[in-house]
């Protein structure tokens, strides 16, 4: 088997004396498309901040394409020591509440980060970014502000915003969380290409159609710790596992 | 009652000084307008030090956060005079420094703007502290995974909607700034109040400091209605705001 994406190896995050993870192992393959479900405070979304160390882990090893992205001294205390730029320029993250930069339009959201964080010149970074947002559907909203457009535009802005750096893998934490039903579909449709294109992709989500239909495994989490991991169909229809089971009839109940 | 109305509102001292206050109240308008740059840019300076993680930063932390709050607890007069009065004799400090005279300025002009700039910097630092405060966490969670350092997301992201957020509260200090620059006087500095004691002491009349207080009031007055208009629009921003995400 080819070396996977990214490989997460007893992960334990605390936060103070609150452990929020409580050893976490998971293998990406590349291309591949993760679904995270399970109840809030299950620790979710601290493993998507684990991986692009937003929220560095205490214990354990994350990989990223083969890289140790947590070693060297001091391990867990300062950024200093952490692969951050290694990391960051391979990770994209889009956000539940969009996160966009309200006193920027759409085109400048997306063009910022490359042309300061990669120097690409203004021109060029214009011209990815007016492609991106075509292939989200917003060419036609290039200089809005972000107040201007609906939250379902907002976090297609956001998951340009997130292309435009050429990530490897792209987290998505609840990002259809705090839109208007209606608006769901968008944001599902554009990530469904994006899986259907070859985006290494981990998932947090509370959309069970969404992980069935494009997940190639679901994992269920609780309490820091991965439950159940597999074929979206065996763990969605038949859990193994008692909590899986009455989670999903909570979810499906309604 | 007649002999207060003489000594604080006699139209004729008023009159026969007019020119010579006015001329003294604009070295107060110069003064503030050259301490309120530096201590703008060094509050920001400091509120943007005082912000950065990690372990690596601390003790420059720890120093910024013990000069802010050290230069609000010491009053400013005293600053200014301890600084007029031991700056001059600190010889190991070049001349040019140490009693400068730059631009055609006396040595208490640039005491002054000194002292000015040590405290409005801390006050003006905790505002600036506000603003950077009040951008929501997420700004600076994506600024960083779009792999942006903590540097690169203040400056591109956060000061730019930190400084929207305190205009009002920033105005209050320039107010407070303007009329601080009276303390000056006592450095012999020939501002407006300095001028207007000494009128007092040749006339025996003390209708000029009824002069620059209006002076003052002039400027001033406006000022505090600008920040009320300030405070009212940031508000209904704020409730459109919450409205667009309701809606």
């Amino acid at each position: 088997m080819a070396e996977p994406m990214l490989q997460l190896k007893g992960v334990h995050k605390r936060f103070g004396k609150l452990e929020v993870l409580k050893g976490v192992d998971l293998d990406v393959a590349r291309g591949e498309v993760i679904c995270i479900l399970g109840p809030s405070g299950s620790g979710k979304s601290t493993l998507l901040r684990c991986v692009n160390l937003l929220a560095p882990p205490e214990e354990g090893e994350i990989f990223l394409e083969g890289q140790d992205i947590c070693k060297g001294p001091g391990s867990g205390t300062g950024e200093s020591s952490w692969n951050l730029d290694f990391v960051r320029q391979r990770v994209g993250m889009v956000f539940q509440q969009f996160n966009l930069f309200p006193h920027k339009t759409a085109l400048e959201n997306v063009t910022l980060a490359p042309i300061k964080v990669l120097g690409k010149s203004k021109a060029e970074a214009e011209e990815k970014g007016r492609t991106l947002l075509e292939r989200v559907g917003l060419g036609d909203r290039l200089g809005q502000y972000p107040e201007t457009l609906s939250g379902g535009q907002q976090q297609r802005v956001a998951i340009a915003r997130a292309l435009a750096m050429e990530p490897h893998v792209m987290l998505f934490d609840e990002v259809t969380s705090a839109l208007d039903p209606e608006l769901v579909k968008e944001v599902l449709d554009t990530m469904r290409e994006l899986a259907d294109e070859g985006m290494t992709m981990l998932v947090v989500t509370h959309e069970i159609g969404f992980a069935r239909e494009v997940g190639d495994q679901v994992v269920f989490m609780d309490g820091g710790v991965v439950v159940e991991q597999g074929d979206p169909k065996a763990v969605l229809d038949n859990p193994r596992e008692e909590r899986t089971k009455q989670f999903l009839g909570l979810v499906l109940e309604r | 009652m007649s002999v207060f109305f003489e000594q604080y509102f006699d139209f004729h001292v008023m009159g026969e000084h007019f020119w010579e206050v006015l001329e003294a109240f604009l070295q107060n308008l110069v003064i503030f307008f050259v301490a309120a740059l530096i201590a703008l840019a060094w509050g920001l300076v400091l509120a943007v030090v005082r912000q950065t993680p990690g372990k690596k930063t601390l003790p420059v932390r720890f120093l910024t956060i013990a000069y802010i709050d050290v230069l609000r607890a010491i009053p400013l007069l005293i600053i200014i005079l301890i600084i007029s009065g031991g700056v001059p004799f600190l010889s190991f400090i070049p001349k040019a420094v140490r009693i400068p005279e730059w631009f055609g300025k006396s040595d208490p002009f640039w005491y002054g703007v000194a002292g000015l700039v040590f405290v409005y910097g801390a006050y003006t630092a905790e505002v600036y502290r506000a603003g950077i405060e009040a951008v929501p966490r997420g700004q600076m969670e994506a600024a960083r995974s779009l792999g942006m350092s903590h540097l690169q997301a203040m400056r591109h992201i956060i000061v730019p909607q930190a400084v929207t957020k305190i205009p009002a509260p920033m105005l209050n200090e320039l107010i407070s700034l303007l009329k601080d620059t009276t303390l000056v006087s006592v450095i012999a500095f020939g501002e407006s109040t300095l001028v207007s004691r000494e009128i007092l002491a040749e006339q025996l009349n003390s209708s000029a400091l009824i002069l620059t207080a209006f002076f003052f009031l002039l400027i001033c007055l406006p000022g505090a209605r600008l920040v009320d208009i300030l405070i009212k629009r940031n508000q209904t921003k704020i409730t459109r705001g919450a409205h667009i995400e309701v809606g």
